[in-house]
């Protein structure tokens, strides 16, 4: 009974897996879903650095990257016939080959954690993205270099021509690495890490090398990197220098930090929105980028403990059966916020316009007329000041319904 | 007999010396308090033997092998702990963790990542005894950084006694405490060494007397004497240099 409960969420987790591609069957619900899958792996393990470790990496890239390379390399091969093995396992030769990265950087890159490893890190990365163009032959040049997932013997009959055959393998991968990485959290060496992370001095003190706990945790970290790197690989086919510079980097650091580091569940949150994001937002506008950084920073400044820490915060209120309390006042203030932001994007989106006018939430916005200026500053301040009006009631019930009752305290 | 014994032990920071000199042997099993005015170089003697400063000439022996100039993490595996001046645990694990952490290492599991924490039942046995000596059972799921002062100096004697370190140092325990609050430190703290040898910095001179079965007096750097608190308190040298009129009123 003890174990179907703990072992109710990763049954949920599977389900909710399977049941996905069910709903959004389409070309473009399968891409995301694979997207999804891979940005999972690759996000719970750069938390294993970040949240659990306490190193800042802005290379983490790398690690994904050699491993989607090696995979890709390991593809041609099979293509080849000079290997013969389902692909199936071609995460692991990723998983592997980041591994292997990992146990070498990582042997100097540990020394330290704070700034000396983040500009450590640093500079592997730009190492890594200048020997992609300089070693043609491995890594491609420009162009990358490309295989054929199609050439293994069958798996069970399935020889993946199909993006959604890939899912499900994808799938299992997720549940695989998802479910050991958090068993890595509840092991000894997972344990130190958040020890070393507060206090590398008292970890000394109670006879552990921070050093070496930070070291486990890099390579473990470069691991299931790989791991996602190899189903990138398999997904897409091809790898290109892009797949180990510093955007993806950065955009795995903001999938972490956006999730929230302090949870284990927090970069799978970050992980599927800012996929919804890249691949839905993108088609309805240009600047997404621009509505990413702004959610960064503002993630960085108002919740620096992420969605998953949003989320948490009514573990409280959920247990006194207050939650439904907060309801209205949610909604008053949701109201004005909405629209201040609706009204921000709208003006930012219209300064953008180059000719022509803007059909925006089913209104024609005319960039050449002043009075669209007007109204629309008018709307900004009006809903700014309302929000701003309406946060002392929020507070209060916030207060209220997370205060001690009497019985309790 | 001795335990751990200073041989000559010099420390210069830049050109400014702050030990020089020291010479001391702690006997296994007994409880030793280092006093000295302010800036005498207590602090920096416990850094010297635990490992986290180098020395710069002298030798420190522990359990009949030279521990000077290595790594803290070895010398706390061959038995010797320590508290710190300013509280210093893991603030964002729970208490529970704290201590379990701390035990980890004599547990024997070095940096396994293969053990699941929630099955050893041993290690977690023994992680409750520990927080039911120190009085923070009730405790065990907070975060230890949200303790209060007392509680949080509790937990640190906890951490570094949880190891089973034969020798325990503990830089000023009760600093920062109430009078009530150091009364049951102080109770604390015998009841969790007993059977150990403690090494203890102290400026609360009723506590140092109260606990200490010999005490060395530092003074700039150098050992001036080293006795049992009785002789301690009539020694002249001694009163001259620092003690004088508390002694007298004591």
């Amino acid at each position: 009974m003890a174990l179907l409960k703990k072992s109710a969420v990763w049954i949920v987790f599977a389900l909710t897996m399977l049941i996905l591609p069910q709903i959004f069957d389409s070309v473009l619900g399968i891409s995301i879903l694979n997207q999804m899958a891979i940005a999972i792996v690759f996000a719970l393990s750069y938390n294993m650095l970040l949240g659990q470790g306490g190193m800042l990496s802005f290379g983490h890239a790398v690690y994904f990257g050699l491993g989607g390379f090696l995979a890709v390399h390991t593809l041609i091969l099979i293509e080849a016939q000079v290997l013969t093995f389902s692909i199936v396992l071609i995460p692991l030769v990723g998983g592997l080959f980041g591994l292997l990265a990992a146990l070498f950087v990582g042997s100097f890159s540990t020394r330290k954690a704070g700034t000396v490893f983040a500009m450590i890190s640093l500079g592997i990365g730009e190492l890594a993205v200048a020997s992609s163009l300089i070693f043609v032959s491995f890594f491609g040049g420009e162009a990358g270099i490309s295989g054929d997932r199609t050439y293994g013997p069958p798996f069970f009959g399935v020889e993946f021509f199909q993006d959604s055959e890939i899912y499900y393998v994808a799938a299992a991968w997720v549940l695989i690495a998802t479910l050991f990485m958090y068993l890595f959290t509840q092991t000894p060496a997972g344990r130190l890490a958040n020890a070393v992370r507060d206090n590398p001095e008292r970890a000394a003190f109670i006879g552990y090398n921070a050093r070496w706990v930070r070291y486990i945790s890099f390579c473990a970290a470069g691991f299931f990197a790989g791991v996602a790197g190899g189903l990138f690989a398999l997904n897409y086919e091809f790898l290109t220098e892009e797949n180990l510079n510093a955007i993806t980097s950065g955009r795995v650091l903001l999938m972490a930090y956006i999730g929230g580091l302090g949870y284990f569940i927090g970069p799978i949150i970050g992980a599927v929105a800012l996929t919804l994001m890249n691949s839905l937002l993108s088609n309805y506008t240009d600047l997404w980028l621009l509505y990413l950084g702004l959610l960064f920073v503002l993630t960085v400044m108002f919740l620096p403990r992420g969605f998953a820490g949003l989320i948490m915060m009514h573990e409280v209120a959920w247990r006194r059966r207050t939650l439904k309390t907060l309801a209205r006042p949610y909604l008053l203030t949701a109201i004005p916020a909405s629209l201040f932001l609706l009204s921000c994007i709208g003006f930012i989106e219209l300064a953008h316009l180059e000719g022509g006018s803007l059909s925006y939430l089913g209104m024609m916005l005319d960039p050449e007329r002043p009075l669209t200026w007007v109204v629309l500053v008018a709307v900004v301040l009006a809903s700014f000041f309302a929000t701003r009006y309406s946060l002392p009631q929020l507070r209060r019930a916030w207060d209220e319904a997370n205060s001690l009752r009497d019985e309790e305290s | 007999m001795s335990i751990l014994s200073l041989n000559n032990v010099h420390k210069n920071f830049g050109e400014t010396a702050i030990i020089r000199g020291v010479d001391l042997s702690i006997r296994a099993g007994e409880k030793h308090a280092i006093i000295g005015p302010n800036g005498a170089g207590k602090s920096t003697l416990f850094h010297l033997i635990s490992g986290r400063h180098h020395v710069s000439s002298g030798t420190i022996t522990f359990k009949g092998e030279e521990i000077q100039n290595r790594p803290p993490h070895e010398i706390n595996r061959l038995g010797l702990a320590r508290s710190f001046q300013v509280t210093n645990i893991f603030p964002r694990l729970s208490v529970f963790e704290n201590i379990r952490c701390a035990l980890l290492w004599s547990q024997g599991y070095g940096y396994s990542f293969w053990h699941l924490l929630g099955r050893q039942t041993a290690l977690n046995d023994k992680t409750a005894e520990v927080l039911e000596q120190i009085s923070l059972q009730d405790r065990a799921r907070f975060p230890a950084g949200e303790l209060a002062y007392a509680q949080q100096r509790a937990l640190e004697l906890g951490i570094a006694v949880a190891s089973g370190a034969e020798v325990i140092m503990l830089d000023e325990p009760v600093a920062g405490m109430s009078h009530s609050e150091a009364e049951n430190a102080v109770d604390l703290i015998r009841r969790i060494t007993e059977g150990k040898t403690l090494i203890m910095v102290e400026h609360d001179m009723n506590i140092v007397f109260d606990v200490a079965d010999r005490i060395s007096v530092l003074v700039y750097g150098e050992v001036i004497a080293t006795d049992e608190p009785k002789k301690i308190r009539g020694n002249p040298r001694v009163q001259e240099a620092y003690l004088g009129e508390v002694v007298t009123g004591a």
